[in-house]
């Protein structure tokens, strides 16, 4: 049973399968080439891969816009391929999770097709049609820079179809419960092949109604609880991951009682992180973990640095947002909707100190961990790309033709890698990462390894200390019988902070990367020095 | 050795949790318990009002209130509509209270309050006094954005006066120091200012915060400085002053040795740099000039005449000895004129002031008692001026003051051949 | 007769020529000790003021607030005054011990107890002239106080100031130097219950306005404005 909980302890890995490997040579990833990296994850120390879209797809979303939910992209592999990679997988210890695009389909679907015929389709009401543009006025628009409305017009069947984001994705209709069957089927077509849960997309917008947001309906609850029980009825142990990018108290519906999401993304933690290391001052991170309402227990909070889009700013107040495009992305290039579209490296301005105390606070604050892919040894990004392209290029092995990536021409490639003399592949690659014992990669999988050698993080609960301090982010996590207590300097100048741990009186505290013993506490304010960035995770024994 | 216990052990630590900071507010407090709460809420506002980004730090420091003021300042709370604003900051908000060693007086405050700022490293530091009943958020960007964005290292205020306000100021202290000193500054003594980084270790290095001419009118000591340093002064409008009374004020010759005493000590202790001036120069000036609020004061303009005529007949020893003759004899016919007022014209008045400067530098007599030897000729001096400009509107009375002020500046030269002469060590 | 008279005249010339002839060095001898005093005194006086000027001494007079004491009697600055104490005193002793080299035994009494005096006349000369310096003062002081209190009488309390305290620092030297006492004791007692009388009645015939601008002075009351019914700051 204890096993069913996997997702609270795990540690994820965002990948797509186009910009991991590719094994036959057309310039775009495919699952044969996933395989032979798996020993790189396995190494890492991850615990679930997350795929980004590997569905048939006309790709212009990146794969979200799916044109067959049964089937795999060509370019990725067969269905066959996907099966043995998910053995192989399994055969490491690594769970898979995939991405289940609910809310709409590319307009190049079958369903799609046919469904804008005409008004007497069978499929006709498998979509949002409406004879105006003027119902649900006041839903906002997601995509602020590329669509004008939700409405588009369809020449075919004269008529507006809804759409929450691209035009060529249109809304699925989930009032209609033939449409809510036949998502049950496509994720039980994969849950029966093995796959161990779904990054579900736009969870939020599933349900239309008149005089609403149309976000966060308590009918779109009622199809996410439909999914919910028909999964743990045939397929318990497997897990479930909202994408719902608001405040937590807006996320929290989507926990349930335990009987709806058994993740969700904490989008607004994001953001802050980079923000209190620019300010130096732990005030935005505590003030949004303490306005994080509690989830069951069955739950997990998934926490993130950076992912395949921009590093969002939508749930930061205007003063904030400015605060970081001033900060990370004066070139204004870097900006993209409400967000900035670069990688952890360069929006930390390649700086180790930093890069090391991010993935330290993603480490040691409350829920799982999920890296993307790259991160872990640094790698760079392109803006000039277009989209948010630029953060989803090759990945980089070794320093040899096309980063050992793939054996086609470069310009086959289907996008250039990053070869700037910083972060390209000459310079930042997995193969020379493992060989260099002080490199970012090898650093990576020590700390994911302290991580994950005491469940306290994962599980334990946190409490701030407020030293007066206020560049000291410094927190105790605790279980039942573990005790850290984490100190980080978010500075980049030295500090001296006086922590209150009287209540801790008598406890030694055990740095955990090195083991070294530090004076027991007393009753008396503990007082630490840290270097610019640095950080102490402390386990606390009683001897 | 003076600095080693100049801040107070509890003082350090909470400046260790500060760290450095952009913008400081200080405020030299004693018994500000009933007033200080609402300067505390403005300055926070204005923090967030105006320096959203920066490292903010409010710094109180207390010459050992008895009722409570830094309790108040602690407490004092953040929660009602207006001031939500802060609670969206993006930072801590620090707000640390000490209290300061050393000879009780705004001086003393200041010093610690300048040398905390320093320490922390601080880019603009404003001190505002806790008395302020008239303080908008507005102050806080008005003092400090032309340091902080403009470069500048001392703003000094302009405050909206009504006609005759403030005659010290406006008689006495505005035209003397631009005068003299060749800068056309409006409010050389006013509470409130702000300055650089540079400025706090520059003025640190001073010798006012020893000396005993500069254990008042730190304000002035400070300014005065600055331009004999060649520091960039500029002025900020900040509208109408107004603080809480109630307390026990300063009779006018405790407010003479108070105010006029250290602008003479000043000139003598910069007389190097003005005498050789000769240029008088405009001073930047920040922001729009406002209306003066409240009601205008009534002023009895009898008293102050009658107070004069008896002082130059009682004290007519005393002022041979200060003034010249020309002078003096100027005016005895001025004031024992069968007229009940007294006619106190610009030049007699400059000449009169300039007089008493160089008498003070050559030490003619207890310094102490020539400055309160001025008092009944300013009493003369203003009652003239009300007298002359009763029925003129506040634009037209402004100008009258600008002519005084050129006045003071042709007669310069005068002051300078006073002051340097041989007529004593 | 003649020859009695004739050695009479020679023992007595001889007498006097022997009294020249050891005068006579004595006289050089005092001359030479009195200019070698003023330029020894001289010379000291001199070294003294440089020693505190690299000492900076006048500094620590002002830091001590003696600086300060001096500048309100109107005194040289602290280094000059001990320059010309020094002197004086140096000069002093070898004028009289260069009296003394004279050898004159009547001299020798009245230089002795001239001695003695000397002290005291000191000290009352000291008291006099502290005590003229003060009163000049506390005229100065209590005048330009009831001017800009607006006292009537401004001078006539002043001068009545000035004049107690010449009349109390007179009789203070006159005690020092031990002259007629009693007469001096009197004369101080007559002279100070006059000038207190004279003040009462000064008061009490100025009724009861005076007094209270007296106490208004002492005690401002807390919303009272300054002359002129305006705030001048």
């Amino acid at each position: 049973m204890q096993d069913d909980l996997w997702y609270r302890d795990a540690i994820f890995y965002e990948l797509h399968v186009k910009a991991f490997a590719d094994s036959d040579g057309d310039g775009i990833g495919d699952f044969r080439g996933l395989i032979g990296k798996l020993d790189h994850l396995v190494d890492l120390g991850v615990d679930c891969l997350w795929l980004l879209p590997m569905y048939p797809s006309p790709f212009r979303d990146d794969g979200y816009d799916i044109s067959d939910y049964y089937n795999v992209h060509p370019s990725y592999g067969t269905v066959e391929d996907f099966r043995r990679f998910l053995a192989a997988a399994h055969e490491r210890g690594l769970r898979v999770i995939t991405e289940m695009v609910m809310n709409h389909t590319s307009d190049q679907h079958p369903w799609f097709q046919e469904a804008r015929r005409g008004a007497d389709s069978p499929r006709r009401d498998w979509y949002v049609w409406s004879d105006t543009d003027e119902r649900y006025r006041g839903v906002r628009i997601i995509f602020v820079d590329t669509e004008m409305s939700n409405w588009a017009w369809d020449p075919v069947s004269k008529a507006y179809y809804w759409h929450r984001f691209f035009s060529h994705q249109p809304d699925l209709n989930f009032d209609n419960p033939t449409v809510r069957e036949e998502m049950w089927n496509a994720m039980k077509f994969w849950l029966d092949m093995g796959v161990d849960g779904f990054r579900v997309d736009a969870v939020p917008y599933l349900i239309e109604r008149e005089g609403t947001s149309c976000e966060n309906l308590p009918e779109t609850h009622e199809v996410l609880k439909f999914l919910r029980q028909r999964l743990d009825q045939h397929f318990p142990g497997r897990m479930l991951l909202a994408e719902a990018n608001m405040w937590p108290e807006d996320v929290r519906p989507y926990f349930g009682n335990g009987d709806e999401f058994h993740m969700a993304f904490h989008f607004p933690i994001m953001p802050r992180m980079f923000m209190a290391l620019r300010l130096e001052d732990r005030k935005p991170l505590v003030d949004i973990i303490q306005r994080t309402p509690p989830i069951p227990d069955t739950c997990q909070w998934g926490v993130f640095l950076r992912n395949h889009d921009e590093l969002t700013l939508e749930m930061v107040t205007e003063d904030e947002r400015s605060y970081m495009y001033d900060e990370y992305a004066v070139d204004r290039t870097a900006r993209i909707n409400l967000g900035i579209r670069r990688r952890l490296a360069p929006l930390l301005e390649g700086d180790r100190r930093r890069i090391e105390l991010m993935n330290a606070l993603l480490m040691s604050l409350p829920g799982s961990p999920i890296i993307y892919y790259g991160d872990e040894i640094g790698m760079g990004d392109n803006v000039f790309l277009g989209d948010r392209n630029g953060v989803r290029t090759p990945m980089q092995w070794n320093g040899g033709w096309n980063a050992g990536f793939s054996a086609t021409d470069p310009e086959r490639l289907y996008q250039p890698l990053i070869s700037n003399p910083l972060y390209g592949y000459q310079a930042v690659n997995v193969e020379s990462q493992r060989r260099n014992d002080s490199s970012l990669l090898n650093w990576m999988r020590r700390l994911i390894r302290v991580r994950k050698s005491t469940k306290v993080f994962s599980r334990g609960t946190i409490e701030f200390l407020n030293p007066a301090n206020h560049r000291v982010l410094a927190y105790l996590r605790a279980t039942e019988d573990e005790q850290v207590v984490v100190v980080n300097n978010l500075a980049g100048t030295a500090q001296a902070v006086e922590l209150d741990l009287g209540r801790l009186a008598g406890a030694l505290p055990i740095e955990m990367f090195g083991g070294s013993l530090f004076p027991r506490i007393t009753e008396r304010p503990y007082v630490l020095t840290l270097g610019p960035h640095a950080f102490y995770w402390f386990r606390l024994r009683w001897l | 050795m003076a600095e080693r216990t100049l801040l107070p052990d509890d003082l350090v630590r909470q400046l260790i949790a500060v760290g450095q900071v952009d913008v400081l507010v200080g405020l030299p407090t004693y018994n500000n318990a009933a007033t200080v709460a609402r300067v505390v809420k403005a300055v926070h506002v204005g923090f967030a009002k105006h320096f959203p980004r920066a490292r903010t730090l409010l710094l109180t420091s207390d010459g050992g209130s008895e009722d409570g003021t830094s309790d108040v300042v602690r407490s004092a709370a953040l929660d009602e509509s207006e001031t939500l604003i802060v609670r969206h900051a993006l930072r801590t908000i620090h707000r640390v209270t000490t209290t300061y060693h050393g000879i009780p007086g705004k001086r003393s405050a200041v010093r610690t309050l300048f040398t905390a700022a320093e320490l922390l490293q601080a880019k603009a530091v404003a001190i505002l006094d806790p008395d302020l009943t008239s303080i908008t958020p507005d102050w806080v960007g008005q003092l400090l954005l032309p340091i902080y964005r403009e470069q500048y290292d001392l703003a000094v205020p302009i405050y909206a006066r009504h006609r005759f306000e403030a005659p010290l100021v406006t008689q006495l202290v505005r035209p003397l120091f631009r005068g003299a000193y060749g800068y056309r500054v409006r409010e050389p003594v006013g509470g409130e200012f702000a300055c650089s980084g540079r400025f706090l270790s520059y003025a640190l290095k001073q010798s006012c915060w020893d000396n005993d001419e500069a254990r008042n009118g730190i304000e002035l000591w400070l300014t005065a400085s600055a331009l004999a340093g060649g520091l960039q002064v500029c002025q900020t409008h900040l509208g109408t002053r107004a603080t809480a009374g109630g307390k026990v004020r300063p009779t006018l010759p405790d407010l003479f040795q108070q105010v006029l005493g250290p602008l003479f000590a000043s000139l003598e202790a910069n007389q190097a740099i003005w005498t050789s001036r000769t240029q008088a120069e405009e001073v930047a000036t920040f922001g729009q000039p406002a209306n003066p609020e409240g009601e205008e004061p009534m002023i009895e303009i009898g008293p102050m005449a009658d107070a004069c005529c008896n002082g130059v007949r009682d004290l007519g020893g005393i002022l041979e000895t200060i003034l010249s003759a020309d002078t003096l004899g100027a005016i005895r016919a001025a004031s024992t004129a069968a007229n009940p007022g007294v006619d106190f014209p610009d030049a007699l008045w400059a000449a009169t002031v300039y007089e008493f400067a160089a008498a003070y530098h050559r030490t003619t007599m207890n310094r102490e008692h020539l400055v309160q030897a001025l008092v009944p000729l300013y009493l003369g001096r203003t009652a003239s001026f009300v007298e002359s400009h009763a029925t003129h509107d506040r634009m037209a009375v402004e100008q009258q003051l600008e002519a005084l002020g050129l006045q003071y500046e042709q007669s310069k030269p005068y002051l300078v051949e006073r002051w340097t002469s041989e007529g004593g060590r | 007769m003649a020859q009695m008279i004739g050695d009479a005249l020679r023992e007595a010339w001889i007498n006097f020529l022997n009294g020249v002839v050891v005068f006579l060095p004595r006289m050089l001898a005092m001359l030479s000790i009195v200019v070698v005093g003023w330029l020894i005194a001289a010379v000291l006086a001199f070294a003294v003021r440089r020693i505190l000027g690299w000492l900076k001494f006048n500094s620590l007079a002002a830091r001590s607030g003696a600086a300060d004491l001096l500048k309100k009697t109107d005194l040289p600055p602290a280094d000059a005054l001990a320059a010309s104490l020094v002197f004086w005193l140096v000069w002093i002793g070898f004028l009289l011990s260069g009296v003394g080299t004279l050898g004159f035994t009547g001299m020798e009494m009245l230089v002795a107890d001239f001695m003695h005096f000397i002290p005291q006349l000191l000290i009352a000369f000291v008291i006099l002239i502290v005590g003229l310096v003060a009163a000049n003062f506390a005229w100065r002081a209590t005048l330009l106080a009831a001017v800009n209190a607006q006292l009537p009488s401004a001078r006539l309390l002043s001068s009545a100031v000035r004049f107690l305290i010449v009349v109390l620092a007179v009789a203070m030297a006159m005690e020092q130097i031990a002259v007629a006492k009693t007469v001096v004791l009197t004369a101080f007692a007559i002279a100070f219950g006059a000038i207190m009388l004279g003040l009462a009645i000064a008061f009490g015939v100025g009724g009861s306005a005076v007094a209270r601008k007296v106490l208004e002075s002492y005690f401002p009351d807390r919303g009272k404005r300054d002359t002129g019914g305006v705030s001048h700051l």
